[in-house]
């Protein structure tokens, strides 16, 4: 071991860094936009819950319970007719809707109410917040009933889901999306780069091929090689994992095709502003990992702070990850007008990357 | 217009930034002739071919190739560009790589030829990666004259290669000539000038003489080319 000849070693990395001002600007500025981002996205979330009241009770202990939800801080509550309950459930405008039951006040002094719960459910731990709010809300009860214990016992329903449904049927249908769309954007922006690298790029562009060509071809390439291997995902995650599944399989499967094609023009269109491999690869974490916090995989878009579900608004892969869940979690097929805006979001997404792969690949090379 | 010739390249001039790579470069290169760009190392050879191709742009002058302004995409395809390094596709076998050349100029049938041109028919399975460097530049001529271009743009194809391929390179070009393929072959080796049936002598972007040999050896005043080139760019520095 000689201590100067590991110096040089140690020297001439940092020499090399010093020049390559894109690695050094990843190597400080990218930690702190992400940790940056899960902060503002953990701490400044929106957190609570909408929840709908229903107070059917003919007595006077429905109001006192329905009052003291009113002041929860769990949750943000809103009166609403038991009918309507499904229907805003549907729509996104509640998470859950609590209902009290004609016999409210009868059942208290009987010593035991089951007011219903009904939760959306297609998202794990939301339901924690309704109940905690509603025991809370029990306590204003011993008042009415002059100090006799009431035992509480919610009758809890979903709309989606299920008491057996878990965070990997959640998790699960999202990330058969994320997977095929990560891999094959990482493929794709370096087996680009490579075509640059060697040389053959040179050749191609003095070649009688149009750039649309050239972009057409490779994504034709690596679709074929993406569908294969979100195949091979759907199968798995089906028929191994058993994650939950209430849409049709095709349907999922030209979801990940769509999520396919746009990581693959994405991954074109970003080897035009990468020199080499190195910094090729060093888009992933900046291209990735914000759209993966943003998207709605994690964190609900609708729990986010305004300002981030503006930026979640634009970004094409909070729509594959709602488009997936829509239809894994909730049976949603073509004729439910959000899957429709998420599939046709991805669409467009793609069609403007082919474009601007087009247009950036440029003819000439000075 | 008393003659037409395949390229010609007129007061084309080419700058990078404030860098002048080329500066009012004339020439004129006949069909069926194998011209020499010769020059050292930097002095504009490869820029002068990529804009013959088209693949770059003149910030002055003009380029005509078969008798169209380039860039013109209706050309290329009777252009064949062999590239300073071998550039090839390294996972693929040498006959992918030239059929793959082939398909996109629209020229499937002259893959076993050109592949027995360069002697590569019997090892048309390997993979290129596994080649030795004097193989991949054949693989890589074949790749460049398999569609049968009408003009040959062969950028210093001799440069690394061992004496003998590189009698066999010449052999190669002298047939392709006489059978009508017009070729520029640009290389900073002096010894390979007298190859060629006219020259173009290239330094810092500007070009110090055309001729044939014997008139460049006239001009540098002196029997060896290597003199007569040093000479020229002396006469042109003073
Ligand atoms: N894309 C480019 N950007 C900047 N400078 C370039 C570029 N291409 C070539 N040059 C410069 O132009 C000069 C001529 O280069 P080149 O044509 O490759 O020379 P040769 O092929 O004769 O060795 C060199 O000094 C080179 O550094
Ligand atoms: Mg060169």
């Amino acid at each position: 071991m000689s201590g100067h000849r590991i110096a040089a070693i140690t020297r001439r990395l940092l020499q090399g860094f010093r020049r390559d001002r894109r690695t050094l600007a990843l190597l400080f500025v990218a930690p702190i936009v992400i940790l940056g981002l899960l902060g503002y996205l953990m701490r400044g979330s929106s957190s609570a819950p909408q929840v709908g009241i229903a107070n059917q009770d003919s007595g006077a202990l429905g109001s006192v319970v329905a009052n003291a939800l009113r002041q929860s801080s769990h949750i943000k509550s809103t009166d609403i007719n038991a009918s309507d309950g499904d229907a805003k459930l549907k729509d996104g405008s509640l998470v859950a809707y609590i209902v009290l039951p004609a016999d409210f006040t009868q059942q208290a002094q009987a010593g035991n109410v089951a007011p219903e719960v009904h939760l959306e459910g297609s998202q794990p731990g939301e339901d924690t917040p309704v109940i905690q709010a509603l025991q809370q809300a029990m306590i204003s009860l011993a008042s009415g009933v002059a100090g006799r214990n009431v035992s509480f016992q919610p009758h809890i329903t979903y709309l989606y889901g299920g008491a057996n449904y878990d965070t990997l049927d959640y998790f699960g249908a999202a990330f058969v999306g994320l997977v095929v769309f990560f891999l094959v954007f990482v493929i794709t922006i370096v087996s680009f780069l490579n075509e640059r690298s060697q040389g053959t790029l040179e050749r191609l562009m003095a070649s009688p091929l149009r750039r649309g060509e050239i972009v057409v071809g490779y994504m034709l390439g690596f679709t074929v090689l993406a569908l294969v291997q979100a195949a091979e995902v759907l199968i798995f995650a089906l028929a191994i994992l058993r994650i939950h599944n209430e849409g049709s399989v095709l349907l999922i499967f030209g979801m990940e095709a769509l999520m396919a094609i746009a990581a693959v023009n994405l991954g074109i269109f970003l080897s035009m502003f990468a020199r080499s491999e190195f910094q090729a690869v060093q888009f992933i974490p900046l291209v990735v990992v914000p759209q993966v916090l943003l998207s709605g995989i994690i964190f609900p878009v609708s729990t986010e702070p305004t300002p981030l579900q503006w930026l979640s608004d634009v970004l094409p892969l909070t729509y594959a990850v709602n488009g997936m869940r829509d239809i894994m979690v909730k049976g949603a097929d073509l004729t439910w007008g959000s899957l429709e805006l998420d599939a046709g979001v991805v669409l467009g997404f793609c069609v403007l990357l082919i474009v601007a792969g087009t247009t950036t690949l440029r003819r000439r090379l000075g | 217009m008393s003659e037409t010739y395949t390229v010609s390249v007129e007061d084309v001039s080419k700058s990078f930034g404030a860098f002048k790579a080329l500066n009012g470069v004339t020439l004129r290169v006949r069909q069926g002739e194998i011209y020499g760009l010769l020059g050292p190392n930097g002095a504009g050879k490869t820029t002068l071919i990529r804009l013959i191709c088209g693949l770059l742009e003149a910030h002055a002058g003009t380029v005509t190739v078969l008798g169209q302004r380039m860039p013109n995409v209706g050309v290329l395809r009777h252009i064949g560009y062999m590239t300073q390094q071998a550039a090839l596709y390294p996972a693929l076998s040498v006959e992918e790589n030239v059929r793959f050349f082939a398909a996109i100029n629209g020229a499937e049938d002259g893959v076993k030829e050109a592949l027995e041109l360069v002697q590569l028919y019997d090892r048309r399975g390997s993979v290129v990666a596994t080649l030795s460097g004097g193989m991949r530049q054949r693989c890589s001529l074949a790749c460049a004259l398999v569609h049968r271009p009408e003009l040959l743009l062969l950028d210093e194809p001799t440069v690394g290669i061992d004496p003998q391929l590189r009698v066999q390179f010449w052999e190669y070009f002298r047939s392709m000539a006489a059978a009508g393929t017009t070729m520029v072959v640009s290389s900073h080796v002096m010894d390979e000038a007298d190859r060629c049936q006219r020259l173009g002598l290239i330094q810092y972007g500007r070009l110090l003489a055309e001729g044939t040999p014997a008139e460049i050896r006239g001009q540098g005043g002196s029997q060896n080319l290597e003199e007569a080139f040093l000479a020229l760019a002396g006469r042109r520095e003073s």
